[in-house]
């Protein structure tokens, strides 16, 4: 089986969705889950059965053309973003009898092609190739978050595209320049290359795509617009935003910096910048009464965390970076499709929702979901941020433990506030309940926080192999130039 | 006289230099519209003036003096002495991604002055609180 | 005149940020003027001769880069349906148009089919000679935006055009499909190709057939563009 269908079949629903229109009313929403379950099912298949990396060739051998890479870090992401997509559309399945997007076509070829580029973005061992993935996932997303047409859901989408075409041209100067300073576009005569450069290019390039993948990754400083499209677009489809499309950036961009700049200087800025971005996160969200505003919030802190975990280059903090990372996929996605149910039921975005809410499942998975992001132990959170804080110790980068520490301890007394607020006794409405799929898509993602919390060994293995891989450099590029 | 000038500006470096001041000039009128306007069709002019000052300075930057465009005609009958065709490609790709984005901003900006008649970027606070 | 007063201070400031960040880059880039070395695009360059293809942008387009196309070409086709569904909604912007000039409508239904003829070969060509897909697509698309001008009451059939773009956008990846189980490569050449047909309309394998493609593709989605952006739809 080949990697290529991850992409391929996506785009091809895409292209092919009057044909299913046919169907009926639901002939697109089912196929669309039929289409994300077979890629689920494959992604297993292809983890179970890989015993090297695969690279898929398209059209001629690497050095000059496209290759799209699978390897054991890969792997992972491609699982997660399969089965987070496939989640989400389920869930959707029942979202859509009381609340469903107009022209819902539209809306499932979006989230087959954000799940396509996303992947994309992952597999892909050519720059520019991540360039165009990069533009195809902004596209779907600037339009699923504008897609209620509502003022303000119209904003967030101006304020997205806007961000993102900035991106975009700071993107392709950075490829421009490399290209015209290397002569390739392969990733790994690049990282070969650019140590040979002149210090002013590799000054100039690494600026341009810090600037380029710092406004999608939701850095600080470059992330003062991101709370504002949470807020405007739906909750249903920031748990994609959060879990799925801004994971596959991160990667992208950690990729790039391991293969290009792992230069320590460069690395400790990541580290210092992550850890004031994630401070400042917390601090400001603390103030916040929107809820879909204050997750955003609780998101940027989560990805200033990653930031620490993946600029710290050693295997052990990578691992503790893709626990993370996992946990926090989860959990978000828990937290915002619980969201898109109880804002269609109760009307109001407000953190006193949660005053008059009545609804235990509900309650409980949310909240097993924010202890989880706090770091509570027996939960999937606190596997990475032990590790994490474990390597940081052992580093003696005390200034960085205690940043952490103080950033964690402001993110618990919103989380505890949320929680009061559930507990309290007020007069509530009549119960809510979900439906059965609904609930078994929840329930689904927090077994697996529970798990990965009870028993992080089961996958623990696979996961240092994964950071063992997506550090090796030379690796990479001996796959990658060795082909031919 | 003016052979002397023409001669001079044949030069390799000196027809990169042109082109390095010319598409950065270009660069800088988009940069500065793009921080001073707050007009949505506005900041979109610019970012398309950056964009195309991009294209520009890598068009002509991997552009070789002496060598042909890379394609076969009466007088090339095999690959050899011909520009490099992977900028050109890349170029291509680019202005359609450009062209869809920008085009795509339009449609939310037209859609948005329908709802709330606003049309400037400061004016856009459907979520302050 | 009073400088304070007739110019602001964002202006004043941006102007100095930009100018700033402008000059430092220029400076890099004087400093480093990129000479010229052996890059990737002159190894694509030598292996082309095998391709059968004229233009050597065509084969890099279409075939050794032929992922970043597909990718492009679903790029348009998402922004055209976000505009499509943007746009549709609301009144139709036809309340005070004005009857165009007889001679403007007369010149654009004799000019229509030259344009389109034109796109066509421009099309069909672009493995031979200068143009291509996009190109005869954008071609195309202006001959629609000229009758669009001319009439007020001209409009694209939605079932025409849209069995157009997913024909082409099926087709496209079919073949994509077809060349990972021929060749065992997406997008891999299948079709027979070398150097000897050179000159002739089909040589070059999938080549042309794929930007032939592209060009249904482009063309039929920049229509849309148009159409929609001038809100007006099928059923008035």
């Amino acid at each position: 089986m080949s990697s290529i269908y991850f992409i391929a079949l996506p785009l091809l629903f895409g292209f092919a969705t009057p044909i299913f229109a046919k169907f009926g009313k639901n002939g697109i929403a089912y196929s669309s889950v039929l289409l994300q379950a077979s890629l689920f099912l494959l992604s297993i298949q292809l983890f179970v059965t890989m015993d090297k990396s695969i690279i898929e060739v398209i059209a001629i051998a690497p050095p000059l053309g496209i290759a799209l890479i699978l390897d054991n870090v890969s792997i992972f992401f491609v699982m997660l973003f399969t089965f987070l997509v496939l989640m989400g559309s389920l869930y959707y399945l029942k979202l859509r009898e009381k609340n469903p997007y107009q022209n819902e076509a539209k809306f499932f070829i979006l989230i087959n092609m954000l799940l396509a580029s996303a992947i994309g973005l992952v597999l892909s061992s050519d720059i520019f190739n991540i360039y165009v993935f990069f533009e195809i996932a902004g596209i779907s997303a600037y339009i699923l978050s504008a897609y209620r047409k509502t003022p303000k859901a119209l904003e967030a989408g101006l304020k997205y595209l806007i961000t993102g075409a900035i991106a975009s041209i700071f993107l392709v100067f950075a490829i421009a320049l490399i290209y015209l300073h290397l002569g390739t576009l392969n990733l790994a005569l690049i990282s070969q290359g650019f140590t040979a450069l002149e210090s002013d290019i590799k000054l100039l390039i690494s600026l341009f795509l810090l600037i380029g993948f710092g406004l999608k990754v939701e850095i600080f400083p470059l992330n003062f617009w991101v709370t504002d499209i949470y807020e405007g677009s739906d909750a249903f489809t920031d748990a994609f935003f959060s879990a799925v499309v801004v994971k596959a950036y991160l990667f992208v961009f950690f990729h790039i910096v391991y293969l290009f700049l792992p230069h320590k200087e460069f690395t400790l800025f990541l580290l210092y910048l992550g850890a004031v971005s994630m401070l400042i996160a917390e601090i400001v969200a603390l103030r916040q009464t929107n809820l879909k505003r204050l997750f955003a919030y609780s998101s940027l802190g989560q990805v200033g965390l990653l930031f620490v975990a993946f600029s710290m280059q050693e295997a052990v903090s990578i691992t503790a970076g893709l626990y993370i990372l996992l946990a926090h996929s989860l959990a978000k996605m828990v937290i915002f499709l619980s969201l898109a149910s109880l804002f269609e039921k109760y009307k109001k975005e407000d953190i006193s929702l949660f005053k008059e809410m009545n609804s235990p499942f509900l309650r409980n998975i949310i909240i097993i979901s924010m202890l989880s992001l706090l770091g509570i132990p027996l939960l999937a959170g606190f596997v990475g941020k032990f590790l994490l804080l474990k390597s940081i110790a052992f580093s003696g980068l005390f200034v960085l433990l205690g940043l952490l520490v103080l950033a964690s301890l402001i993110e618990s007394v919103y989380y505890f506030k949320i929680i009061g607020f559930m507990f309290s006794k007020e007069e509530r409405g009549e119960k809510f309940s979900l439906s059965t799929l609904q609930r078994a898509v929840l329930l689904t993602l927090t077994l697996g926080i529970i798990l990965i919390g009870i028993a992080p060994f089961l996958i623990s293995d696979f996961i240092a192999t994964a950071s063992s891989v997506m550090i090796d450099v030379r690796s990479y590029q001996n796959l990658l130039l060795g082909a031919n | 006289m003016i052979e002397g000038i023409l001669e001079y500006l044949n030069q390799t470096e000196v027809i990169k230099t042109i082109v390095i001041l010319g598409s950065m000039g270009l660069f800088f009128v988009g940069l500065f519209g793009l921080l001073s306007q707050r007009h949505i069709i506005k900041v979109f002019i610019s970012i398309g003036i950056m964009e195309i000052a991009v294209f520009i300075l890598f068009i002509g930057l991997s552009f070789q003096k002496g060598l042909t465009a890379p394609m076969l005609g009466d007088a090339h009958t095999s690959f050899v002495q011909m520009n490099d065709p992977i900028p050109h490609a890349m170029i291509l790709t680019a202005i359609v991604i450009g062209m869809a984005v920008l085009a795509l901003g339009i449609s939310f900006a037209i859609e948005y002055y329908k709802l709330t008649g606003k049309n400037r970027l400061d004016q856009m606070n459907e979520m302050k609180h | 005149m009073n400088i304070k007063r007739d110019i602001s201070t964002t202006t004043l400031s941006s102007f100095t940020l930009s100018a700033f960040f402008v000059l430092t880059v220029l400076s890099i880039l004087l400093q480093n003027i990129p000479q010229k070395l052996f890059s990737a695009g002159d190894s694509l360059l030598k292996l082309n001769s095998d391709q059968g293809v004229a233009n050597a942008v065509t084969t890099v387009v279409v075939y050794f880069r032929g992922f970043d196309t597909l990718g492009e070409i679903a790029v348009l086709f998402i922004a055209s349906f976000g505009i499509g569904l943007m746009l549709t909604s609301q009144t139709h912007g036809d309340k005070n148009k004005v009857k165009s000039n007889f001679m403007l409508q007369l010149g654009a239904r004799l000019l229509f089919p030259i344009i389109i003829l034109f796109g066509v070969y421009v099309m069909t060509f672009g493995h031979l000679s200068v143009g291509g897909g996009f190109q005869g697509g954008v071609i195309i698309a202006s001959a629609v935006l000229l009758m669009f001008v001319s009439s007020n009451h001209f409009h694209l059939s939605h079932r025409v055009v849209e069995v157009l773009e997913t024909f082409a956008g099926i087709s496209y990846v079919m073949i994509g499909l077809i060349g990972l189980i021929v060749v065992d490569s997406f997008l891999g050449n299948f079709l027979p190709h070398n150097i000897s047909q050179l000159g002739l309309l089909l040589s070059g394998g999938i080549v042309p057939i794929i930007y032939i493609i592209i060009g249904i593709k482009v063309g039929s989605e920049m229509s849309l563009i148009v159409q929609n952006m001038l809100q007006r739809s099928d059923n008035d």
